[in-house]
C-alpha cells in the first residue's frame, strides 16, 4: 500500500468520434437533438445477416496526411488519430504541427477488434491465393500498429497498455490509467478506446441474435437487442498538481474506479447484477463519494434483455428510484464495444460542465425499476458527480466516477 | 515495487509443469508454407490433465488456448496453497490470443455465409473469454485484464501487476502468457518477415504467481515502450530502452528471429545463451523471466536485465536481482 497521499486525477484533454460526429461537441448536439445514427452499412458487407443495419462513422479526413497512406491504415485507426488530436490539442500538448509536447507519454487503451478488417482481408487473400500486400494486412490488424500510427502521427512513444476485455475495456483503460498515477508510476497517460465495424463482429453478434431488428430501445420492456456502432474516444488524465502547475485546463476529476469479473456466465450478466453492483460501490468508495452525490449515470444499456435487466437491478440497489438520472447512448451512437467506456467517459465529462443529460431516447415502455430515472428530453441537472458503467463478454465489469472541476 | 515469485505453472511442447517452463521446447509438428517446411512445438492437447478442463461445464466448447491457461493457472496454485484467491488478481497476455477459433469462425462465415456461422463460437473468439473461463473456474476475485500487443506485452503484464500491487488491489498476481497455434500463423509470420533464421513457432501457457519482493530474487524497474518502425530503427530503440540500467549489468539472451542481429551489436555481455529458435511470443518472454530468476538465484550474476524484443513494434527491459 503507499504510504504517500493519493493524487487527485484531473481530465485535462477529450475527444471523440462517433457514428453522430466527428468530434465532442457535435455528438452531444446530436445526442441532445435526440437523433440515432441508425442506419444502412457501407463499411462492411453485411448480406445475409438477420439485421443489416448499424451505426456506421463516417471516417474524418486528415489533410496533413496524403490518402494513399491513410488507406493502408485500419478503420479502426483512422478512427482514432483525429480523437487522440482532440484530446491532446485541448490538453495542450501539441505543437503547431500537431506533434506532441511530450516526447514519451504514457497510454493506456482498449480495443476488442484491433484492425480486424485487416485480419479478413488477409485470410481472405490467402484462401484465394492472392499473396500481393499480405504483408501489409498483417502488420495492420494487431492492436501495436493502432497504438504505433498514434505514436508516429503525433510523434511521441511510451509505454502501451492495451485492455482487451471485451465491452467493459474503455472503462478498464481509463481506470487503469487513473491506478497507474495513484501508484506514482507516472504522472499523465493518454487513454481511451477505439473500434471499427468488422464482418467478423457484426455478424458474429448477428449469429446470436443480439442485434434489435428496429430501433434499439434501452431500458424499455420491449427491448429486443444491441445497435452495434463504431467510433474512438481519448482522455487526457494527469496528476492534478502537475495539470495546474503547467496551467492546463481541468476538465474534470477521475475520483473513483471499481472492477469486478461476474463469474455467471460467459456472454450474460448475473441476473440480479450483483456483480456490478460491487464495482459502482467500489468506485464510490474509492472516490469517497456517496450514491447520492452522483446526479448522473451513463448506463452501459445495450438494449439486450439479459443486459439491461441486470443493470436496472444492480442501478436501483446502488442509487434508488429517482434521484440519481440515468440513460443510455448506446440507442443513439450504437454500441462501440472496446470505445464504449471512453465514449461514454467524454458524456459524463460533458454532462458535469454543461449540467445537460443526455437523453434516453426510443423509450415506449420503460423498465418499472428505473423508470423514473431514465432521462428526458431536455432534461438538466446541476451535477456534481457522474458515473460510466460497462459490462462485457466474459465478466467484465467496470464503473468510473468522475467529479466536477 | 518489485515483484517476487511464489510458484509457477507452464504448459508447453516440453511438457506439463513448472519444469517444461525453461526445458529446451522440442518441435512436435511441420506445417508447410509455400512448400517451405516450418517445424513447430505443439502442445499435446490429449493429455490427460488438460482434458480433465473439458469435464468442466463452462469449459466445454472453449479453445485450446483455454485449456493451456487453465492447467497453467493451476499448477501455479497448487504451488502456494494458502493463497487467498478471493485477493488475488490476473493479467493475461498475447500477442496471437485465440487465433484457432477466430480463422474457423471466420472460414465458416465465407463459406457456409453469414447466417450459419456458428453462434456459440463467436464469443469464444474474443481475447478475454479465455481469462474469464479461467478466473470463473478457479474461483479468483481480484482484478482481471486480458493485455494485447506485441510481445512486449509481456513486460506491460508485468508492469501491471507492479501497479495493482503497489495501490494494495490485491495481494498478489499471477501473470500470465499464452498463445495458441493455428496454421495460418505460418503464413502470417512469413508475411511479416519473422519466419527467416529458421524461427519455429510455439504455443502453450507460462503462470507466473507474483507477489510483494520481501528478499530474494525479484523482478524490478521496468522499461516499457520504446518504438521502432523498421529494423534498425529496433536496433536505436533497443540502445534506448537499455541506457535505462547501468551499462555493467549483463543481458540475458533473449533474441529471436532478426533481433538476433541486432542484439550482437550492442556492446553488452550476454549472459544465458538461447539454445533453440523457439518462438512462443509472450510465451518465451515469460520463459525468460523465469530464466533471468534462476540466474540470478544460482549466483551466476547478482543482476540480469531481460530484454523484450517486441518484434514488430516495441522494445522493453526490466532488471532481475538476486
Amino acid at each position: 500500500m503507499s504510504a504517500t497521499p493519493t493524487p487527485q486525477i484531473a481530465i485535462t484533454g477529450l475527444g471523440c468520434v462517433t457514428a453522430l460526429g466527428a468530434d465532442a461537441t457535435s455528438t452531444w448536439e446530436a445526442l441532445h437533438a435526440g437523433r440515432s445514427a441508425r442506419g444502412p452499412l457501407t463499411a462492411i458487407v453485411v448480406d445475409g445477416c438477420r439485421v443489416t443495419e448499424g451505426a456506421e462513422a463516417s471516417l474524418p479526413s486528415w489533410p496533413s496526411w496524403p490518402e494513399k497512406r491513410l488507406r493502408r491504415l485500419s478503420r479502426s485507426t483512422r478512427l482514432a488519430l483525429p480523437a487522440v488530436r482532440q484530446a491532446l490539442s485541448e490538453a495542450r500538448l501539441l505543437d503547431a504541427n500537431d506533434r506532441c509536447l511530450l516526447p514519451r507519454l504514457e497510454m493506456s487503451v482498449s480495443t476488442t477488434a484491433c484492425g480486424m478488417e485487416k485480419g479478413e482481408e488477409f485470410l481472405r487473400a490467402l484462401w484465394s491465393k492472392t499473396r500481393t500486400g499480405q504483408s501489409a494486412r498483417v502488420a495492420q490488424y494487431q492492436s501495436q500498429a493502432q497504438t504505433g500510427a498514434i505514436h508516429d502521427l503525433f510523434g511521441f512513444d511510451g509505454p502501451v497498455m492495451t485492455v482487451a476485455n471485451a465491452c467493459a475495456g474503455g472503462g478498464n483503460a481509463i481506470g487503469h490509467a487513473a491506478d497507474l498515477i495513484r501508484s506514482g508510476m507516472t504522472d499523465i497517460v493518454l487513454t481511451g478506446g477505439y473500434e471499427a465495424l468488422s464482418e467478423l463482429v457484426f455478424t458474429g453478434f448477428d449469429g446470436l441474435q443480439s442485434l434489435a431488428p428496429e430501433a434499439c430501445r434501452p431500458f424499455d420492456r420491449g427491448r429486443r437487442g444491441l445497435l452495434l456502432g463504431e467510433g474512438a474516444a481519448f482522455l487526457v488524465l494527469e496528476n492534478a498538481d502537475r495539470a495546474r502547475a503547467r496551467g492546463a485546463n481541468i476538465l474534470g476529476y477521475l475520483a473513483g474506479y471499481g472492477q469486478t469479473t461476474d463469474t455467471h456466465h460467459l456472454t450474460q450478466p448475473a441476473p440480479d447484477g450483483a456483480p456490478l453492483e460491487r464495482a459502482m460501490r467500489r468506485a464510490l468508495e474509492q472516490g469517497r463519494i456517496s450514491a447520492s452525490d452522483v446526479g448522473y449515470v451513463n448506463a452501459h444499456g445495450t438494449g439486450t434483455p439479459f443486459n439491461d435487466g441486470a443493470e436496472a437491478q444492480a442501478f436501483h440497489r446502488v442509487f434508488g428510484a429517482g434521484q440519481t438520472k440515468l440513460s443510455s447512448t448506446k440507442a443513439a451512437l450504437g454500441h462501440t464495444l472496446g470505445a464504449a467506456g471512453a465514449i461514454e467517459a467524454v458524456l459524463c465529462l460533458l454532462a458535469l460542465k454543461s449540467g445537460q443529460l443526455p437523453p434516453q431516447i426510443n423509450l415506449l415502455d420503460p423498465e418499472p425499476l428505473v423508470a423514473k430515472a431514465l432521462v428526458g428530453h431536455g432534461e438538466k441537472a446541476d451535477l456534481s458527480a457522474a458515473m460510466s458503467v460497462n459490462l462485457g463478454f466474459g465478466g467484465s465489469n467496470a464503473a468510473v466516477l468522475f467529479t466536477r472541476a | 515495487m518489485n515483484l517476487s515469485l511464489l510458484s509457477s505453472g507452464g504448459v508447453t511442447s516440453a511438457g506439463l509443469g513448472p519444469d517444461a517452463i525453461t526445458a529446451p521446447w522440442p518441435v512436435t509438428a511441420t506445417h508447410s508454407h509455400g512448400g517451405v517446411p516450418v517445424q513447430a512445438g505443439l502442445i499435446e492437447q490429449k493429455d490427460p490433465s488438460l482434458l480433465r478442463w473439458q469435464k468442466e461445464p463452462r469449459l466445454r466448447r472453449a479453445s485450446p488456448i483455454t485449456y493451456f491457461m487453465i492447467e497453467a493457472v493451476e499448477q501455479a496454485l497448487q504451488g502456494a496453497p494458502h493463497l487467498d484467491r478471493g485477493r488475488t488478481g490476473v493479467v493475461a497476455s498475447f500477442f496471437l490470443g485465440c487465433l484457432v477459433y477466430s480463422v474457423r469462425f471466420y472460414r465458416q462465415i465465407t463459406e457456409e455465409g453469414r447466417r450459419f456461422a456458428s453462434p456459440v463460437l463467436f464469443p469464444e473468439t474474443v481475447f478475454n473469454s479465455p481469462l474469464s473461463h479461467v478466473v470463473a473456474t478457479l474461483g479468483l476475485g481480484g482484478p482481471v485484464y486480458s493485455q494485447i500487443g506485441d510481445k512486449t506485452c509481456w513486460a506491460s503484464a508485468l508492469r501491471t501487476a507492479q501497479c495493482w500491487l503497489a495501490n494494495g488491489d490485491c495481494d498478489h498476481v499471477i501473470v500470465l502468457a499464452a498463445e495458441e497455434f493455428d496454421p495460418h500463423e505460418v503464413d502470417a509470420l512469413h508475411s511479416g518477415g519473422l519466419l527467416r533464421g529458421g524461427l519455429q513457432p510455439c504455443e502453450g501457457a507460462i503462470a507466473l504467481l507474483l507477489g510483494p519482493s520481501a528478499n530474494g530474487p525479484a523482478i524490478g524497474a521496468i522499461a516499457d515502450g520504446y518504438d521502432f518502425r523498421t529494423r534498425r530503427e529496433g536496433l536505436e530503440a533497443a540502445e534506448r530502452c537499455l541506457a535505462e540500467f547501468a551499462p555493467h549489468t549483463p543481458l540475458l539472451d533473449t533474441a529471436t528471429a532478426w533481433t538476433r542481429t541486432s542484439a550482437a551489436t550492442i556492446g553488452r555481455s550476454i549472459i544465458g545463451p538461447k539454445a533453440v529458435p523457439t518462438e512462443g511470443f509472450t510465451l518465451s518472454a515469460a520463459a525468460d523471466t523465469m530464466r533471468a530468476l534462476d540466474i540470478v538465484a544460482s549466483g551466476q550474476s547478482p543482476e540480469v536485465i531481460v530484454p523484450v524484443w517486441g518484434l514488430t513494434r516495441h522494445v522493453a527491459a526490466y532488471r532481475v536481482t538476486a
